[in-house]
């Protein structure tokens, strides 16, 4: 994802500025400072939606967001063992507008660190995905295959409705990789170079 | 350090008109050691940091072999450096990534050309299909199109570029009126004495990935397969299926009307111009099949599994249907038939009268799981499903000609 996000970064500087968007913001203590009330508001809709369903929503219960100089985004469960992988806000909006989404089959091996775990097209371009840490992917987001600019609208929503891309088992490994990715505030600093 | 690899213009020019005789070996040199003797094409070289600027010129016409090199490069040349490649392929439609054959190709007409070219009004070699790596829509090329290529670093990655980089060349070959479109295309405008047209005559697909990014396009110079174009890019199935994934967008195409080589030199001259000094030059041909990467990248690329295989869902309808409402025109027998593939393997499969009615000792269920590009006569597969002899001999000559079977199962 890199390539795409830096290469339009002398096309079009203006939209360097992070645009936080919606629910998987808010959960992120380091985020907050984003706050705006859009952001409330889906937060508390998403309460909602969990209370209804009786399930703690996952992400409350992880330990936070991290982010990849390539532009993924992972969330990592409190017990350290499972996670949830999509692209950032501003990789989003750099590739423009995603026609297709490939995602991985659940194959039951280990992707290491940077290798590819799927690919998006947009503007006659196939960009891969990379893994941010090293992961086994259980779950595929099957809506981006029905809807692939929902990765244009939400793609840091790691909700049912949301444009992430896998869910995947992390090993240990792959939670110390976890440890070395850019916090939220680390990597706003890094896309804002 | 590999000392680089100098060679001047003169020399290209030569090696260029040789085309297939052997080349001497003025490129291998004493430290770079597994630059083999046996390989025109030295992996070690191409990686080699010290080499910030690439030129190859490749004399195959293998399209499959000329994107694999290419996709090689992709992957080990230094991450700071731009490589540009030219070549140009034999006959073929190169497709995109994420597309549908099926629904971008007459696969019927390239089984004529194949069989009885004559009968075709083909002539010219075969056409060959082939899925690419990267993105976008589908092209055709022949040896009046040469394929540019550049591969540079992410940051500086930029879609139009390089497209600016073959106007300029263009221009200096004076070809005023070309320029880059809104798509990234490089477009002709011709004015003639009663009205003014635009002609594509250039297109372009890119690739990222974490370290590198591609792009690579067409150039119709003198193609003498022009108006055949736009026939071996339409499919019968159009108005029946319904695919994800990639549509391509047509446009009205037109030769430039340059020779081939002074097209390449003006194109190496803009690339020297943007990026200096160049510390390798560099020429392949098929014998680059020799390296072990190269070879695998082919056979992948020539697979059956990829060209066919790697086509995102769909669902081909003879009626409308709740996705896909478009009208459709009746057929001349008693069937509906609804077929839903993903990654060419068939999900679902329906077939009953037109009126909805159950057909009598079919089970269409058997065709769960079957490759659509293995299914060679879909009027024996439809009649082993219990279909009736001449419902099935309808039908299936039907699905024939709308699944390309005659090109399929060549």
């Amino acid at each position: 994802m890199a390539s795409i996000a830096c290469s339009l970064r002398a096309v079009r500087p203006v939209a360097m500025r992070f645009a936080p968007r919606a629910a998987p913001v808010v959960r992120m203590a380091p985020l907050r400072s984003f706050s705006s009330s859009r952001m409330t508001t889906s937060y508390i809709s998403r309460m909602n939606i969990n209370r209804k369903t009786n399930q703690c929503p996952p992400s409350l219960t992880g330990l936070a967001r991290k982010y990849t100089k390539d532009h993924e985004w992972i969330d990592l469960s409190a017990d350290r063992k499972t996670g949830v992988i999509g692209i950032s806000e501003y990789a989003a909006e750099q590739l423009g507008d995603v026609v297709y989404v490939e995602l991985p089959p659940a194959s039951g091996e280990w992707t290491e660190q940077g290798d590819s775990i799927g690919a998006v097209e947009s503007v006659k371009s196939a960009s891969d995905i990379n893994a941010p840490v090293r992961c086994k992917v259980t779950h595929a987001n099957a809506l981006l295959e029905e809807k692939p600019a929902t990765i244009n609208q939400v793609p840091e929503d790691d909700s049912a409705g949301g444009g992430w891309i896998v869910k995947v088992e992390v090993d240990e490994e792959g939670a110390k990789q976890f440890d070395e990715l850019m916090d939220a505030a680390a990597y706003k600093e890094f896309v804002a170079e | 350090m590999i000392p680089s690899r100098l060679l001047n213009r003169r020399t290209i020019n030569r090696l260029r008109t040789s085309s297939l005789s052997p080349l001497p070996r003025y490129l291998t040199s004493s430290s770079s050691p597994s630059a083999s003797s046996t390989t025109r094409f030295s992996t070690d070289a191409a990686s080699h940091p010290s080499n910030r600027v690439q030129i190859y010129l490749s004399h195959s016409t293998d399209p499959l072999l000329n994107l694999s090199v290419e996709h090689r490069l992709l992957q080990i040349t230094p991450p700071d450096s731009t490589i540009l490649t030219l070549y140009v392929n034999a006959p073929s439609i190169v497709f995109g990534r994420n597309q549908n054959p099926w629904l971008q190709v007459n696969l019927g007409r390239l089984a004529q050309i194949a069989q009885n070219p004559s009968a075709a009004g083909w002539n010219d070699a075969a056409v060959q299909l082939v899925r690419r790596r990267s993105g976008g829509g589908a092209v055709f090329h022949d040896g009046g199109n040469v394929n540019f290529s550049v591969i540079c670093p992410p940051e500086r990655f930029d879609r139009n570029k390089h497209a600016e980089m073959v106007v300029r060349a263009l221009k200096a070959l004076s070809r005023p009126n070309t320029r880059v479109n809104e798509r990234h295309d490089i477009v002709m405008d011709v004015a003639s004495s009663a009205q003014k047209a635009t002609y594509k005559v250039s297109g372009s697909a890119y690739k990222l990935t974490r370290l590198r990014s591609l792009h690579h396009g067409t150039c119709l110079l003198r193609s003498p397969n022009l108006s055949s174009i736009s026939g071996l890019l339409r499919s019968p199935a159009q108005g029946y299926l319904d695919a994800r994934g990639v549509d391509s967008v047509r446009s009205p195409v037109r030769n430039v009307d340059v020779d081939n080589d002074e097209f390449k030199d003006a194109v190496v001259r803009e690339f020297e111009g943007m990026y200096g000094e160049v510390q390798l030059r560099d020429e392949f041909d098929d014998t680059a099949l020799q390296v072990e990467e190269i070879r695998k990248g082919y056979e992948e690329l020539g697979s059956k599994s990829w060209t066919w295989g790697q086509t995102p869902r769909f669902a081909f309808s003879t009626h409308p249907t709740e996705e896909d409402p478009r009208p459709r025109a009746e057929l001349p027998f008693d069937l509906k038939m609804r077929l839903v593939a993903n990654h060419g393997i068939i999900e679902d499969m329906d077939i009953k009268h037109s009126d909805g009615a159950a057909v009598d000792g079919l089970d269409a269920s058997v065709f769960h799981g079957a490759r659509v590009w293995e299914v060679d006569d879909w009027a024996a597969s439809l009649a082993r499903a219990g279909l009736g002899s001449s419902l099935s001999e309808e039908a299936g000559h039907w699905l024939n000609h709308m699944f390309g079977t005659e090109y399929t199962s060549l």
